[in-house]
Formats: C-alpha cells, structure tokens, sequence
C-alpha cells in the first residue's frame, strides 16, 4: 500500500481521495436494480445520519477529500433538512471544497427546495437517473417516474444551475429495438446534459428482471446488444460527446472524476450500508443492512464485507482490468514505475496477443482497447489475469 | 446315462423367430422346470438379453425325456449366441452338438441369419432339423417357408416340422426328431478324456466355472485337469450339471454337456474352444477348430466426470472378468483425459459393454470413434497391427496398409435394391452375386470394409427397407486399401480423440462434418480460432469458430469492483478446466458433445 500512496512522481499533484455516501432509501424498487435500499421512514433516516456520523469518526482522514459521490438507493429522497444534515456531517471531514460533489436523483423527487439544499452545502453535480423517456419501457422497469417528470426535474436542475449534470439511460430493454434506443438518446441528447451514462441492461441475480430472464419470459440476445453499444458510441461521438469509459460520455471537462479516481485505483471511503471502500490499506463493504450496519458502527466495526488486504499486486490487476474498461487506457509505462514486480512480461504477451487481434493497440504508452475490443473488456479482463496468476505460478 | 441315450442339440435362429419361447417349451414339457417358477424367457439370464431380445452368453440345460418308444433320453439343450460378434462362441456351442433345430419365422421367411445359422451348422457336421414356427400366425406363409428352405438352404420341406412356441403346437414332435434324427454323441470311444469348453463365467467365491461339453473319458472332483492349448494344470474341484440350476454331480461321462469349478482365477485363462483333459492320461490331440479370439474392433471409453475414472476402472475388470473376449488397457487423450483403449469382437459387443457399464456399473461414459484393426507394414520392417489412429507410423515409413472386410449378406425387398445398392457402394463395398429370395426379396452378398459398417451402416440398412432389410456378416480377408490419418486440429494443434484412420477419398466429408461441428459447439472466442481438418499436415477442410461479440460488464463502479474480481476469478478458474488446445480455452465437456452424436 505504501507503494501506492508513496508514488507523488506519478501526479504532481497528492493522490486523490474520494467519499462515498450510500443513502439507502427507495420509493420503491425497480425491476432491474440489485443495490441495497430500503423504504424510507422518518425514524430510519434520523438512525442512517446518526451512523454516518459515528462512521465517519471511525475513519481517519488523512488528507482532504478530491470528490464526493453520494448514491443509492435514492439520495434525492432525502428532505431538504436532511440533506443539509448529511451534508454538515462530512463538511468538517473534507479539509476543504472538494473538486466534485455528485448527488444521484430520480425524476419524481427532483423539487426545487431539495436542489436548493445540495446547492447549500457545495454539491457540483447531478446525476439524474432518466433510464428511458418511453412510458412502456419505464413501465417495464419498474420505474415510478414519468417522461414529463424528466422534463420537469430536468428543467428544475438547469435552473438550480449545477456545475455539471448527468442523465443515466438503459439500453437493450425487453421489447426495445434499435429505433426505439435511439429516440430515448435523442430525446436526452435534446436537453444537452453535459454527461450521458448509458448502461446495457443487465440481469442482476435477486432482480424482478433476472426472475422474467430465468423464467424465459425475456430474452438475451448478445448480438443485438453489441449492435446498441455501437449505435451508442457513433450517435454520441457525433453529438460531441466523447466516450471515456465503457458506459460513460461527456462534453470536454465534464468526465465525473469521482469514477474515475475509482478505476485508476485510487483511494475512496465508503460510508453507509452496503458501501465499499478502497482506502488505508483494505478494500471492502459495510454489511447491507441498515441495522446490522448500525449495530457495527456502534461497536466501531466498517467494511465486513469481501475483506481484502490491498497489496501491490492487487492493485496493479485491478489498475489493469478496470483500466481498460477506459478510452485513455492504463499507463503502462507509469504504472511499471508504480510496481515494477508485477509481471510485465506476461501482460506484454497478452497486450501483444490482443494487438494482433485487433482488439487493442498501445499508443505513447498506454494500453487502449479498439471498439471491439471494449465490447469484450471483461474477457480482455480475465485474460490479464490468467496472465498475472500464470507468471505468479511458474 | 449311456452315450446311446445322449443328444445334444441346440437351436439357431433369426432374431425373434422365437428361439427363446420354443427353449421355454422344452424344457416346460420335459418337466424340466416346472411352468409356475417359468419366467418368459428363462434362458436368458442378463436383463440386457431379454431387453433386446438376443442371447450373449450361452446358457445350457440338461432336459430328461421319455421319447415314444419308452426310453428315457438325456437331452443336452445349447443356447447359442445370436449375433455375428459372437460367431466364434457360436461355432464352439455348435461344436458341442450333433443337431441343431432351425427356426424359421411361419411369416417372415428366411432371414440373413437364418442362412448364415445353418452354414455353421452344416459346417459342423450337425444334423439341421427345419422348425417352421409361429405357424398359428395369421400372416403365417408355409408354402413359402417350405419353398425357400429347398431353395436357399438345400434341405427337403418334408423334413420340416411345424411348431409353434407360442402355443405349444409340434412340442412332442421336436423332441421326437431330436431323438431320432440326431446322431448319438460323437468321438465317445477316443481313448482318453476329452472335453470342449463352450463358456466360462466367473463366480466371486468359486472362481472360474468352465462350461464343458465331455467328448470321451470322464472327469470327476479331485482330478488333475489339464488344458490342452498351454498345458496348463488345475484341481477340478466340483463337476455338475445344469437342470437348468447348477447342479453338482459325481462325474460328467462321455456326451455330458456341465460346468466344472476350477482353481483357475481368470477366465481369460480357460478359453472358449480349449480341450481340457486329465493330467495324469493327456489326449495326444486336440478336439478340432480351437482359436485365440481377438478383438475386432476398438474404441476409447472415458468416463463423463474425471473422479469416476476409479470406478470405471473397476467397472471394466469386473466385466472382463466374465468375458476374456474383451479387452481393456488405460490411455490418456488431451481432450478427454483419463480412460481405457478398448478392444470388442464386434459392434454389438461393444454396444453391450457399453450398456453395461452405465447400467450395471453406474458410471456415465463417452467413446471415442470405434477403429478396427489395421494392419500396417512399415517399409524393411514386418507388418504391424494398429487399433488406435494415434499410433499410426509417419506415413512416409509406411509401405501399405490393410484394412479388415466383411462378407456381408444382405436380405431385402426387391424396391430398395437401387439405394442398398448405392449404400454399399457409398461404403466402399461390392456386390460379389444377388440371389432371388421369394418375390419380393433379394439377398446380397457383399464384400465391405468392416470400418465402413461400425457407425450407421445398419441403421440406414433398416432405415432404407423401412424396417424390412437384415444383415448377417462374417469375417473376411485383409484387404490393401488407400487409408490415411486424418487429424482434426485447432489452431494448428492436432486433437487427439478425433484423429481417424478414413479412405483418402472419404477424408474430405468427414473432415469437413467434424470442423463444421467443432466451429459451432466450441464457444464463441476472442481470437480468430481455425478448426482444420488434415493429412499429413495438407489441411482439406477448414472452418472458423464464431467471434466473440460483446461481454462487457456495463456498470463497474466502486461497490462493484470486489463483486466484479469474483465473477472474473470465477471465470479464470473456469478456464483453468477447460483444455488448452492450439491456445484456446476449450469447455471440457465440447468433445464430449461431438462424440455423443
């Protein structure tokens, strides 16, 4: 670990530190959505900002915070008050105002005296998830929002004037065609936000989709898949949104930092149930449960979940497979210096492998997928680690 | 009992000319067993056997009759094999009689096997007593029964008797023309003791039990037996007879068909055809037509899940153990990993065996394609004999090689001799001469490749008569044949479980078949992925497995980096059972896949 942190030859500037609230609250559960979330009571929510405090005080703050995100769950559903209040809670943890501070949203509860509030406490960014403007197809996913919600909250947002704003889409719905995708892009691409996230749906286990998928009531179909990750990146690209990563676009200096200090490896503290953390040495998750999470941080336990020392060699996969999921790709070169133990000539084979394929290519240094390659990142992914544990091995 | 009071016969049939239902008759009449404790089919005793219909091993019984003229017979009643796999069995059960009854089906006729039955039996010197059975059938043609037994097989229609199991119609008069018509047991008076061993089983506590037919002399518990095709030595512990059940006697005489227990631990050393006679007093000479069988064809057996290879492994020895016919030793493939070459008199054996495993034995397996023997003569060296394709010598030190072929005949209706005919070319065959049946049926005989017929020959054979057409064969000669090894590779690397030994001119097709089904089951791959098909390092079918298209995880934020490193770990662990080949991760289970159809 003290590679890492100990490396300010990489960035002239310290390495980056990120906090994540998971504010675990939900109206109601949407039919593809795996994340922990709970309904809100008023009782709930005073215990949840009671035990980020005490989490908090359980973490030591080194060095102040580059980038907030808060998720969900829902954290636009929290009251005005409470925003503040969560917001008092961290202010004095942040050594000062961070670059970027992102709040998620949904539609329905976007009003303007919750947008004033986040305004309040120095939220930069709102991350609104749209996922679709077609009534059917929100209705599909469970969604309790509407397409004049979205406009709506999205003209509130503007108004409110956040430095930056994003809109989450879905693509590859049940019953979704390729002219139906590219109306909702259009439709989001006419409010010009100045990111787009757009996710292929996925069928988590313990989803309402995953249950229709395993029931054969909707299908998987990769190649049509393929071809919407295509008709993405070509719609975008000539909108002038530039990809940076997989599932994320946006206009020049717009990128969210937050997720992008994460795939680079660097460090970021998790607070609230089911929240993961990379920071001081371990990765892992606080348990997904409001109450057990409380009854944790009252005994000054955090991250019992997926409990793993961060070695150097962890670090440098992961910097490696997450790093490719990105448009700028993974500094070879800068991450050799970080841990030159690691087993290059391995991932010198296999970048060679891909490269003759077609699937990547390396340019001044960095390691970068072609467009078919990115459509297979996951692959690429369990290649440079068959990679790693083979070198390891021999 | 004297030997003037002996006969022994046994009865050859088609398949389902009710050999099994006429047994049962017999020995109901004959008060052998008595009707109630009379299971259909008693004689068979596998339930594989009675399943389909076919006797594999041979089960005699001992029946006492009082004939018309008041004297009380001894008859020895032989169960034969009835399949061509078994011919050599068939020829020692035949071996052990002087008669033998032949059934013909009231309403089929005479079938292939009918006639390859009665040319053993006539081989042997036996006396054919001609059985139309099934006569109380409504389709029942005697006219034409009687007919083709002048025509086709020589013997006079006025010898027939007509009988049906079924009913019980002729019962007396069978056993009568066993009486009369077959001939006291032979070679009784040849000076010392002489016995043929027709079956052998092996029993967990007694050891090896011979089946034995006495030909001269006596043999009792206590005597020093001797095996006449390696001089081998052995305590006779007990002598018996069956009535159907074994049952244990003082002495087997001459023309006594019994089993005897021996000292004797594997059965692959008391051989069906030896002569067995006593130490002390050898014979000079053999009994006649003794041979070592050797297995014909060959496959690999592997099981489906790896950590049954023990049990499999036990599986075979328990079933090579009653049946030294069959061979077994381990070997190891790439693609399949563990498992046992496997040598069969033929294909139905082999099906059997097979069966066996998975029922008997409880262990789920996979084989490889079957390959018969060839014979392979490298150049300056002498010739040598190769079952399995991966032992093939380079083909540049190759001179020839020979391949096994059958002589085939074949029994159909006249309106599909245009695509039998088409088959047995298409199986590289020829038809030597056709003879008219009745009106409506002809009989090839045909000379093939034995490995033409391993795989489908039967099923299109039946599938082109619409159930109608039968086959009997018998071995025939080596025959030079241009044979090359085909390698199936991947990315260059050869398959081990899919190299064959083809014809060049079937070497295309197949290669073509086998890289178009390999291309479509192995997973789509990240990497162009060739599946070739090759002789000798010239490619004559290629084909490509599919591209990867997409998998990519869309959403790869914080929380979902330890749950992401799983489900990758997951996959790499994954890999790590695939089989590498030609640098691609291959499912284990994608040969498995191709070699089931």
């Amino acid at each position: 670990m003290s590679e890492i942190i100990s490396a300010p030859q990489d960035t002239p500037y310290a390495e980056p530190l990120g906090v994540y609230v998971h504010v675990p609250f939900c109206a109601s559960t949407c039919d593809f959505c795996a994340f922990y979330q709970t309904t809100p009571t008023a009782d709930g929510v005073d215990r949840f900002l009671q035990g980020i405090a005490n989490e908090a005080a359980l973490v030591s703050w080194s060095r102040p915070v580059t980038t907030v995100f808060w998720g969900g769950g829902t954290p636009g559903l929290l009251a005005p008050d409470d925003i503040r209040r969560l917001g008092a809670i961290l202010q004095p943890r942040l050594g000062g105002r961070p670059v970027e501070w992102t709040v998620e949203m949904a539609p329905a509860s976007v009003t303007a005296a919750r947008l004033a509030a986040l305004k309040e406490i120095g939220v930069t960014r709102i991350s609104m998830g749209a996922q679709s403007f077609q009534p059917a197809l929100l209705d599909g996913l469970g969604r309790q929002h509407t397409r004049e919600q979205i406009f709506r909250a999205y003209e509130r947002i503007r108004t409110a004037d956040f430095a930056s704003v994003n809109l989450d889409l879905m693509f590859a719905l049940p019953g979704q065609d390729e002219a139906a995708w590219l109306a909702d892009l259009n439709e989001a691409l006419a409010l010009a936000p100045d990111h787009l996230s757009t996710y292929c749906l996925t069928f988590e286990e313990d989803t309402k989709l995953w249950v229709k998928l395993s029931k054969g009531q909707v299908k998987l179909d990769v190649e049509h898949e393929a071809r919407l990750y295509e008709t993405t990146w070509a719609r975008l690209e000539a909108a002038g949104y530039a990809q940076y990563e997989v599932s994320n676009f946006a206009r020049p200096g717009h990128a969210c930092l937050h997720n992008l200090n994460t795939w680079r490896m660097h460090e970021w503290i998790g607070l609230g149930p089911s929240a993961a953390s990379q920071h001081a040495g371990w990765r892992g998750a606080n348990v997904s449960d409001l109450d057990q999470w409380l009854a944790q941080i009252t005994r000054g336990e955090r991250l019992s979940e997926d409990r793993v020392a961060l070695t150097p060699a962890l670090l440098v996969e992961d910097a490696l497979i997450f790093g490719v999921r990105m448009n700028a790709g993974v500094d070879l070169a800068a991450l050799r210096r970080r841990f030159p133990r690691a087993p290059w000539a391995a991932v010198a084979n296999e970048t060679a492998l891909l490269t003759e394929a077609g699937l990547a290519g390396i340019t001044d240094g960095c390691l970068r997928l072609t467009p078919r390659g990115r459509l297979l990142a996951d692959s690429v992914g369990t290649r440079l680690m068959q990679a790693f544990s083979e070198e390891i091995s021999t | 009992m004297d030997v003037l009071h002996t006969r022994n016969f046994c009865i050859i049939a088609h398949v389902d000319h009710g050999k099994t239902t006429l047994s049962d008759r017999l020995l109901e009449y004959t008060n052998t067993v008595a009707q109630r404790v009379l299971t259909a089919q008693h004689l068979d005793a596998m339930d594989l056997e009675k399943e389909r219909g076919i006797t594999i091993k041979s089960h005699p019984v001992t029946m006492l009759y009082t004939a018309k003229d008041m004297q009380v017979y001894r008859l020895n009643l032989m169960d034969t094999p009835g399949h061509v796999d078994f011919s050599y069995e068939v020829s020692r059960s035949l071996a052990a009689c002087e008669g033998a009854l032949l059934l013909i089906d009231a309403a089929q006729g005479v079938e292939a096997q009918t006639v390859a039955n009665a040319h053993l039996a006539f081989g042997q010197n036996l006396k054919v007593i001609p059985v139309i059975n099934k006569i109380d059938l409504p389709s029942a043609n005697l006219e034409l029964c009687a007919k083709q037994l002048e025509d086709i097989l020589t013997i006079s229609a006025e010898e027939a008797i007509l009988a049906s199991g079924k009913s019980g119609i002729g019962i007396q008069d069978i056993l009568e023309a066993v009486v009369q018509r077959v001939p006291p047991p032979r070679w009784a008076d040849y000076p010392q003791t002489r016995a043929l061993v027709f079956d052998s089983l092996y029993d967990s506590y007694r050891g090896v039990i011979a089946y034995i037919r006495v030909f001269s002399g006596v043999i009792k518990a206590g005597d020093m037996m001797m095996l006449m095709s390696n001089g081998q030595k052995s305590e006779v512990k007990e002598v018996g007879v069956f009535m159907p059940k074994m049952t244990k006697i003082s002495l087997l005489e001459p023309g006594a068909v019994g089993y005897i227990v021996t000292n004797v631990k594997d059965t692959a050393d008391i051989k069906t055809g030896d002569t067995i006679t006593i130490a002390s007093k050898p014979a000079q000479d053999p009994l006649p037509g003794y041979k070592e069988v050797r297995p014909m064809v060959f496959c690999g057996l592997y099981p489906l899940e790896s950590n049954d290879y023990e049990k499999l492994k036990a599986a075979l020895g328990r079933l090579r153990l009653n049946d030294a016919a069959f061979l077994y030793s381990s070997e190891s493939s790439i693609a399949l990993g563990f498992g046992f070459r496997c040598g069969f008199l033929g294909l139905l054996h082999m099906e059997i065996i097979q069966e066996r495993i998975r029922r008997e034995h409880d262990v789920e397996i996979i084989s490889t394609y079957p390959s018969v023997v060839y014979h392979v003569k490298p150049h300056g060296k002498p010739e040598i004999d190769v079952d399995n394709p991966v032992n093939l010598p380079d083909p540049g030190t190759i001179e020839y090689i020979s391949e096994p072929t059958i002589k085939a005949s074949i029994h159909i209706p006249n309106d599909s001799m245009g695509d039998i005919l088409a088959l047995v070319m298409e199986k590289r065959g020829s038809v030597e001469h056709t003879d008219t049946l009745d009106a409506n049926r002809v009989m090839l005989s045909c000379v093939l490749p034995l490995n033409e017929i391993l795989v489908d020959f039967n099923d299109r054979l039946k599938s082109i008569t619409h159930g109608y057409g039968s086959m009997d064969y018998e071995l025939g000669a080596y025959s030079v044949s241009d044979l090359v090894k085909m390698d199936i590779m991947i990315n260059g690397d050869p398959v081990d479980a899919f190299s064959s030994i083809v014809h060049r001119e079937k070497a295309e097709g197949k290669g073509r078949v086998l890289c178009e089904k390999l291309a479509e089951i192995i997973p789509p791959q990240m990497f162009k992925v060739a599946i070739q098909a090759a002789i000798g390092g010239k490619v004559i079918a290629r084909d490509n497995v599919k591209e990867m298209r997409k998998d990519v995880t869309a959403k790869c934020y914080g929380g979902d980096i330890s749950r992401k490193r799983k489900l990758l770990d997951k996959q790499k662990e994954g890999k790590k059972k695939m089989k590498m080949i030609g640098k691609v991760n291959i499912p284990p289970d994608t040969f498995i896949q191709i070699l089931k159809n």
